[in-house]
């Protein structure tokens, strides 16, 4: 059976990014509009993979990966975002409630799109795969 | 002297496994002749920046040159070492 991804971002140019991205991956790419959607999919079915977008209107990334982490706390999660200061420090919310998530850097290209995904779900078809200079 | 920058996302339990899984491998390819610094990129975005790290965990290797920058899973010795250039000198290490 294939992975399932789930793309939470309020940016329809961001969930295509990711959908084009992996088309021929063989993984299963779910996307969603808004945390509130996110949420309620991640209810719904078992993920392997969430990306998840930090600044949304609504229930924000934050609020997104809290709700998230309530039910399931092994789910590996991806925030996007733009590393910078202001944003970056939000996530201080998250690190303080010892929420499990990591970062991935906001605009991201395809071939690292792909690449990382297959590392998170073991599956680096080469260890030159693993890195980039 | 190798010297590393491991990227990571706050001092959880998730990336203290990740820093011991880390130096275990390290010690074990280079005995001890390196140096790695632990950097939060929510406190030094912009070091994070310069060294253009695209996600964490994300381990650098800053030198020797030629720097190279692995991320994702970082617990698959083989994969780690591999993509840094590292696999001789183990192998060097275990005779």
């Amino acid at each position: 059976m294939s992975e399932r991804i789930l793309v939470i971002d309020d940016e329809k140019a961001a969930r295509m990014s990711f959908i084009l991205a992996l088309k021929d991956t063989g993984f299963e790419v779910d996307t969603a509009e808004s945390g509130e959607k996110g949420l309620q999919m991640k209810n719904d079915a078992e993920y392997d993979l969430i990306f998840l977008d930090l600044k949304m209107p609504g229930m924000n990334g934050i609020e997104t990966l809290r709700q998230i982490r309530k039910t399931d706390k092994k789910v590996p999660i991806y925030i996007f975002t733009a590393f910078h200061k202001e944003f970056l420090d939000e996530l201080k919310i998250a690190q303080k409630e010892m929420l499990s998530f990591e970062v991935l850097k906001k605009p991201i290209g395809a071939d690292l799109i792909v690449t990382l995904t297959k590392l998170i779900l073991g599956q680096p078809e080469e260890a030159e795969e693993a890195s980039y200079v | 002297m190798y010297e590393f920058r491991l990227y990571i996302i706050g001092r959880t339990p998730k990336s203290i496994d990740v820093i011991e899984e880390l130096v275990r491998l390290l010690e074990d390819a280079l005995d001890g002749y390196y140096h790695l610094d632990i950097i939060d990129i929510i406190d030094n975005p912009a070091l994070a920046e310069k060294d253009e790290i695209l996600a964490t965990p994300a381990l650098k290797k800053v030198s020797p040159e030629p720097a190279r920058t692995i991320v994702g899973d970082l617990s698959d010795a083989e994969t780690v070492l591999l993509a840094l250039g590292l696999t001789a000198l183990r192998e060097e290490a275990e005779k």
